[in-house]
């Protein structure tokens, strides 16, 4: 048998290797060697990590312990070494046994290690607090191999004097294990016992059963994983399996192929094999039920001393004389083939199944190949015929085989084939519907079958052809070590060539355009005709690729799902933790088979690839799409746009105005540029914005660049080429100012001025080039004053010959005027998609939107601008775009001299009118007109007059002086009540005498005035209130109807005092009591006066004044009416008991000497203007703002209260929220 | 070397001016300055005494002088005895060749600023070569016009090459009071640090700290520190203005700051704007009548 299934995964050179370990999570390898040291390698990436030297002399045992950071080696320096591969050194020595030490390990849970000896024993040591706690003695030649019971308390052991022994350490771990606090006093007394026991010997770990087989000495030997046999190899060449039971332990059988000392063995971990490595060079497989070869390699130098497995997966390592290599015995990539939404495959059973991509479901077993091929190797490929619904399955089994099979309809169980047809040959593949094409290397031949295996067509394709891929109808990929060919079957020649190394799988997209060629590092992509598109290289191995409908190729490594677009622009899409095989993708996932033949969904963000490939087709929808819905913004997408020349695309990400800059420049977006540049302003940027802008010939900007720079003499001659005297001018007039001859000279060229160069010639003093200019502009006079000047003729001169004078040229075009037409769009149809996006971002000249607005503001509502200004913020927004740059732009050019753009923006107080819907932002911000007009609507306020003071007031307030630079005026700031807000969308005015002011303050004031009867400062202070709280704002709802009732409050006050104020302005008491008419009025209003709903102790006093008058006048039914009042209110003071004190007399006299029209039993509410009664159920008319009554005769007058509101005019109310 | 930078000559009577300390200034003395110092000293201490009222006998002084700084310090003396049409020809005249002299820029864009030619101003102050006091300025200008934006730009500038100067922190400040939020504690911070170190506190700064506590909403500091400052000089303009300010935030009755603001300074900007305002009020409210005049 040849070693066809044995796959080498790492191979490494040195010193002859004892011993080997495998990291159990990690893709590591710890190898110790004879030469002294212990190497530990990446066997994945091949390379050598790290070199541990500090035993003396060869070191046979090594082991990783499972969890911590830790390893263990033994060496014929009789030293046992814990090492830490973190630190990288060794922690400590363990010292005891007298000879070589042959092996270690780990035990799998407790902290101890096991050691076998040429000193003839085993110990135990722990690892924790560094002793030895256990010497089994009793083999009488070398300890070659001893190992712990993965599970059970046993070791077994192997020794040259030819046994194998089996161990129980049971007693050793309950002596070890931690002392259970509940122990009672004897289990102590017990334990301390049989420790003092142990002076006799091995009571801790006795010999179970000894095992003698072998005729030889024994060299290796381990126990299974699972099952209770042990396997041992020894110097007999012979292997041998033994089994044991609880209580005896026997041989089974013997495996005999080995030709010279067999030196290591073990179990598989989950197959039913046996490996075994010796000194004839040889590694072999044994069937562990059959106890037959079922494998075997063979090195043609070195002889093997050593095998490991890995615990977990299909890894094993050899070591040998010149090194270690890493295997694997057969090939764990499960045949598999992809036909539209079904994925056709073969298990490690060899169970054909499929799996359905759109219900994700997987298939029962279709077909059973387990007869075919050899039952240790996996088939190869599968390949798929969908019309005759048949499969072709090539297995490296007996030097390469192929299997043609129908599936079953439906599959129902394990069903052997019924009719099957095979054949030798080491690729099959359909190639149509009634053919395949069959590649045999070895006679380097391929043969073209029928479905009836029969021969059709055959030909010999290129030398050295090691696989063959289907190339599209009609076609063969046929590839060689150094290059695929596409082979045309029915002209037999090969149509097109394309050189690559090693191509070992090729994957076709799911439009049959491209070609996937997969190699061990490379992924090259090919189109049909076997162009490349792009290559990439990558350091891990490459294992498997599939297309996604876009035509983005995605490819696992060992660790990475990756992808590549057809440009070769690549990127991760996700990591793996187990080594998986690609087969499909669909949205965001991606269908996969591990290595153990499962399906597997894999979930990915496709969003990268997915916009990059947009990018490369120019599908902005989709690009757009992408943006909007997912977060990819990053500095690596920016970076990707910039270098893959999108840069319009770019700046649509980029916030950062240096970044944005060189985006805009680089697209040619100047409006953007500018703005960057003004925000930036740096003169390097304006400099670049100038090249550019002049290259678009948008003069304007370049004009505004150079003023920023200064550069005085390109300024000039822009406007010269642009034909623009007037700035030309002002040019030669900034010459001038700043002294600079030379600048002007040029400007007076320009402008053709030849008076200005002459007299600047004079200046400096030049007078024989001042002459000559003069002359030859023929400036005769001019000429005859400076020879005059100087003291000379003209004879005297000798002069060049003249020309005609200089002219300039005059600009038939002015240019200056407009810039050069530029192409109407640089935007792509992706940046005005964007736009419309974005534009919410980019305003910043919302001011000047809000401006017009303003305007309205005179005629229009203002509170509908409010809304309009919420509402409308988009369009308005979106129109700006386009119109507002330009006009700023060119405002800024007229002024040569400026430097800033842009004038004098809006003042806070003016938003403060903006933000606000409140008449008394309004008022703050100094917009009077406005929240007049606010008011109006509001509360029908029409006279505004007694509010001047409160507008003041409120206005004042809204304003600090900062003294700043001297000699300049303070700096105006303002005062806000939103102290915490910066947002001057939202910032609000400061309100001073605020409701909870009002209310602490001047109602209580109006109260005394009140009680200390001064009605006429109590009127004028709840008129106050009702000013200041007609302008103030509120900070919720809840103080909106404190606000209310305030206002009702001292509404009832003001109609209340000016009652009795009436009342006294009648005359004196006395002359009432004598004028009948006056009298009655008198005694009305006095009970009036008693109508408004003020405070209880006000009222009271209110009554009390009538009761008095009522008495007075001898109008004794109504004082008792108020003297029943004045008891019902229940408080005890001075007037209940005066009213207590006349109830009796005046019950005595119930009738009143005056008639008046006050009904104490009617409900009735009083007028405030005329001050009589309005009994309920008559019309009424109010004021919308104080809520005072009046007669429906007043609607249309003045509210008496407040003195502002007109009566009965409707309003929307008081808005003191927003 | 910059000689009003950290290590420069002037750096003291440079603060010393920025922070109102102008008796100080005036005071100070610059005998054992270096000659290229002896300029710039001597327009400070002339600015100090023009901003101690002392504008006629300044311009006395130089009327006749050649340099051109003290030919921008008479122009801007003129300013100050209101006679701004004249300052601003001087200065006017002065720039047109002396435009990148940084006192000719400074007093120059003072002087076109008040006469309200703010463009002007910006102008010639935007060519200077790392002055603080252009810096200041400028952003005092950007702020008179409400360009807090390009102020905010300017002083970040600024911060980056002159970082712990007063005038920007100052400048910075003023910025500050007007974004508000955050930055008017950090301006208070700025203004009290100086107001309550016995060696800086002024008028000026006092009126400052107080200010930026106004906006805090902080009325009984900012009480204190104003009455402090009218305490110190009780004809100071910006504390009684400010002091109106306050006493009608807080429901006071501001008649007596009001009466005292009208007969120190008369032509103060509140007192102008309430008339404006107050004209602009019965303007405004003769538009509305009620229906029936009773």
């Amino acid at each position: 048998m040849t070693s066809s299934g044995m796959l080498t995964k790492f191979e490494s050179k040195s010193s002859r290797a004892k011993g080997i370990a495998f990291h159990p999570k990690r893709p590591w390898i710890l190898v110790s060697l004879h030469s002294s040291t212990i190497q530990l390698w990446d066997y994945r990436m091949g390379t050598l990590i790290d070199r541990f030297e500090e035993h003396d002399g060869p070191v046979r045992g090594i082991d990783f312990h499972n969890t911590q950071p830790l390893f263990v080696s033994g060496g014929d320096d009789y030293k046992i070494k814990v090492w830490s591969y973190q630190t990288r050194r060794c922690l400590f020595t363990l010292n005891g046994h007298l000879d070589y030490v042959r092996t270690v390990f780990f035990h799998h849970e407790l902290p101890w290690i096991l050691s076998a000896s040429d000193d003839q024993t085993i110990r135990i040591w722990n690892w924790q607090n560094r002793s030895l706690i256990c010497t089994m003695t009793g083999h009488n030649h070398y300890a070659m191999c001893a190992q712990f019971h993965p599970k059970d308390d046993l070791v077994v052991s192997a020794s040259l004097d030819q046994s194998v022994r089996v161990w129980d350490i049971s007693g050793l771990r309950k002596k070890h294990s931690a002392p259970t606090s509940t122990m009672s006093f004897e289990n102590q007394i017990d334990r301390a016992n049989a420790n003092q026991t142990d002076m006799f010997g091995n009571t801790d770990a006795v010999v179970k059963f000894v095992l003698e087989g072998h005729d030889r000495g024994v060299n290796w030997v381990a126990f299974h994983p699972t099952m209770p046999l042990i396997v041992s190899a020894g110097d007999d060449r012979l292997v041998k399996l033994w089994r044991m039971s609880e209580t005896k332990a026997w041989e089974v059988d013997t495996c005999r192929g080995h030709f010279q000392n067999a030196s290591g063995c073990l179990f598989h971990p989950h197959q039913d094999l046996i490996l075994s490595v010796g000194e004839d060079k040889t590694i072999r497989v044994w069937d562990l039920n059959k106890r037959n070869s079922v494998q075997s390699f063979k090195r043609e130098n070195d002889r093997f001393w050593v095998i490991a497995a890995h615990p977990e997966i299909n890894l094993f390592a050899a070591g040998h004389d010149n090194g270690v290599m890493v295997f694997k015995l057969e090939r764990e990539r499960p045949a598999s083939t992809v036909y539209q939404n079904n994925l056709f495959y073969i298990t490690k059973e060899k169970h054909v199944k499929s799996y359905d991509f759109q219900k994700n479901v997987e298939s029962p077993t279709l077909l059973s190949l387990k007869k075919f091929g050899s039952p240790w190797i996996p088939p190869r490929t599968l390949s798929y015929n969908p019309a005759e619904r048949s499969i072709l399955v090539t297995s490296a089994a007996d030097g390469g085989s192929y299997e043609l099979v129908n599936l079953p309809r439906d599959g129902s169980g394990a069903i052997e084939p019924t009719d099957s047809r095979r054949g030798t040959g080491n690729s099959a593949i359909f190639v149509a519907r009634n053919r395949f094409a069959i590649l045999n290397t070895s006679s380097q031949t391929i043969d073209i079958k029928d479905l009836s295996n029969n021969v059709t067509r055959s030909f010999k394709p290129p030398i050295g052809t090691t696989d063959i891929y289907f190339g599209g109808t009609g076609n063969l990929l046929i590839l060689t070590p150094t290059a695929i060919h596409l082979y045309d079957i029915q002209q037999k020649k090969s149509t097109a060539e394309f050189a690559v190394n090693g191509v070992k799988y090729v994957v076709w997209s799911n439009d049959g355009l491209y070609a996937a060629l997969l190699s061990k590092h490379n992924v090259t992509i090919v189109s049909k005709s076997l162009e490349q598109m792009c290559t990439l290289h990558e350091t891990i191995r490459i294992k498997s690729a599939t297309w996604d409908d876009t035509g983005v190729l995605l490819y696992s490594t060992l660790n990475h799902v990756k992808y590549t677009l057809l440009n070769g622009d690549n990127g991760i899409v996700r990591t793996l933790d187990q080594t998986v095989y690609l087969v499909k993708v669909k949205g965001r996932n991606v269908y996969c088979l591990d290595r153990s033949a499962k399906a597997k969904i894999l979930t990915i963000d496709p969003t990268e690839y997915r916009f990059k490939m947009s990018l490369v087709r120019r599908n902005y929808e989709e690009m757009l799409h992408i943006i909007r819905t997912s977060s990819l913004v990053g500095q690596s997408i920016i970076a990707y746009l910039q270098k893959k020349g999108y840069p319009e695309i770019a700046l649509q990400f980029v916030q950062d105005p240096t970044t944005r800059i060189e985006l805009a420049i680089e697209c040619g977006n100047l409006d953007v540029a500018l703005e960057m540049a003004k925000q930036l302003d740096k003169p390097k940027l304006w400099s670049r914005l100038s090249t550019e802008a002049l290259a678009h010939g948008n003069h304007q900007i370049v004009e505004m660049c150079y003023q920023k720079l200064k550069q005085f003499d390109k300024l000039s001659f822009l406007y010269l080429v642009t034909g623009d005297h007037n700035k030309l001018s002002r040019m030669a007039k900034i010459a001038e100012h700043r002294g600079d001859f030379t600048a002007r000279f040029q400007n007076a060229l320009y402008l053709g001025e030849v008076e200005d160069r002459i007299q600047m010639f004079k200046e400096i003093d030049l007078y024989p080039l001042a002459y000559m200019t003069a002359k030859a502009n023929g400036l005769e006079e001019e000429c005859q004053t400076m020879l005059e000047a100087t003291g000379l003729t003209e004879e005297e001169l000798s002069m060049p010959t003249i020309g005609q004078p200089l002219k300039p040229p005059k600009a038939v075009i002015p240019t200056h005027k407009a810039n050069w037409p530029t192409k109407a769009t640089s935007q792509s149809v992706f940046e005005k998609a964007l736009l419309g996006q974005m534009e919410g971002l980019s305003i910043e000249d919302e001011p000047v939107a809000a401006n017009g607005f303003a305007d309205d503001d005179v005629d229009g509502g203002a509170k509908d601008v409010m809304m309009a200004e919420g509402g409308d913020d988009d369009d308005a927004a979106g129109w700006d775009m386009g119109d507002d740059i330009v006009p700023e732009i060119e405002s800024s050019f007229v002024n040569v001299d400026s430097t800033e753009a842009g004038g004098p923006a809006s003042s806070e107080a003016d938003m403060w009118a903006r933000n606000s819907p409140l008449a008394v932002d309004h008022v703050a911000g100094g917009s009077f007109e406005s929240s007049m007009q606010l008011l109006n609507r509001q509360v029908g306020a029409v006279n505004f007059a007694p509010l001047k003071p409160r507008f003041l007031e409120v206005y004042q307030a809204s304003k600090t002086y900062l003294p700043a630079s001297s000699g300049l005026p303070p700096l105006v700031n303002y005062v806000r009540r939103t102290i915490d807000e910066t947002d001057v969308r939202k910032v609000l005015p400061v309100i001073p005498r605020d409701l909870e002011y009002l209310a602490t303050n001047d109602l209580q004031r109006g109260y005394d005035a009140m009680k200390g009867n001064k009605l006429e400062e109590g009127l004028r202070i709840f008129r106050g209130i009702l000013h200041a709280v007609l302008i103030n704002a509120v900070g919720s709802d809840s103080e909106v109807d404190e606000a209310k009732k305030l206002i009702s409050s001292a509404s009832e006050y003001a109609v209340a005092m000016s009652i009795e104020l009436e009342r006294r302005k009648l005359g004196s008491n006395e002359a009432m009591l004598k004028d009948p008419k006056l009298l009655k009025q008198s005694l009305e209003l006095s009970a009036y006066f008693t109508i408004p709903k003020i405070q209880v102790p006000h009222r009271q006093l209110a009554l009390f004044a009538a009761m008095n008058w009522a008495m007075k006048a001898k109008n004794y039914s109504s004082a008792l009416s108020f003297a029943n009042r004045i008891l019902a209110n229940g408080q005890s003071n001075k007037i209940s008991e005066a009213a207590r004190k006349y109830k009796p007399q005046l019950e005595r006299n119930p009738s009143d000497a005056i008639e008046i029209e006050f009904d104490q039993f009617a409900e009735f509410e009083i007028c405030a203007a005329s001050h009589t009664p309005i009994y309920s159920g008559t019309s009424f008319e109010q004021c919308t703002f104080d809520g005072a009554k009046y007669h429906s005769k007043y609607k249309g007058t003045l509210c008496t209260v407040c003195e502002v509101c007109e009566v009965g005019k409707s309003g929307s109310g008081l808005k003191l929220f927003a | 070397m910059d000689p009003y930078s950290a290590e420069g000559e002037l750096i003291n009577i440079h603060s010393a001016f920025h922070q109102g300390q102008y008796q100080e200034v005036v005071n100070f003395d610059t005998s054992a300055l270096s000659s290229e110092n002896a300029i710039p000293a001597r327009v400070l201490k002339l600015r100090a005494q023009i901003a101690l009222g002392q504008a006629r006998n300044v311009f006395d002084e130089v009327k006749g002088e050649s340099e051109p700084e003290l030919q921008a310090v008479a122009a801007y003396a003129q300013l100050s005895l209101g006679k701004t049409d004249d300052a601003v020809s001087a200065i006017e005249k002065l720039t047109a060749e002396n435009s990148d002299n940084a006192t000719v820029q400074v007093l120059g864009g003072i002087v076109l600023q008040a006469a309200g030619k703010s463009d002007e101003a910006l102008n010639l102050l935007g060519m200077h070569q790392g002055s603080l006091d252009a810096v200041a300025l400028i952003v005092q200008i950007h702020l008179q016009l409400n360009r807090s934006d390009l102020a905010l730009k300017e002083v970040s500038a600024a911060r980056r090459w002159a970082q712990d100067s007063l005038l920007v922190n100052l400048a910075e400040s003023w910025v500050g009071l007007r974004v508000g939020g955050d930055k008017y504690q950090q301006a208070f911070y700025v203004f009290e640090e100086l107001a309550q170190a016995p060696s800086t506190s002024t008028v000026f700064s006092l009126v400052s700290q107080a200010v930026s506590e106004l906006h805090l909403g902080r009325t009984e500091e900012a009480t204190a520190a104003l009455e402090q400052a009218v305490q110190k000089d009780p004809e100071y303009s910006e504390a009684i203005a400010n002091m109106i300010v306050l006493s009608v935030i807080t429901g006071k009755d501001p008649e007596e700051y009001v009466a005292t603001l009208k007969k120190v300074k008369p032509n103060h900007a509140f007192l102008s704007d309430l008339e404006e305002k107050s004209v602009l009020f019965d303007k405004a409210a003769t538009k509305y009548h009620p229906k029936i005049t009773a």
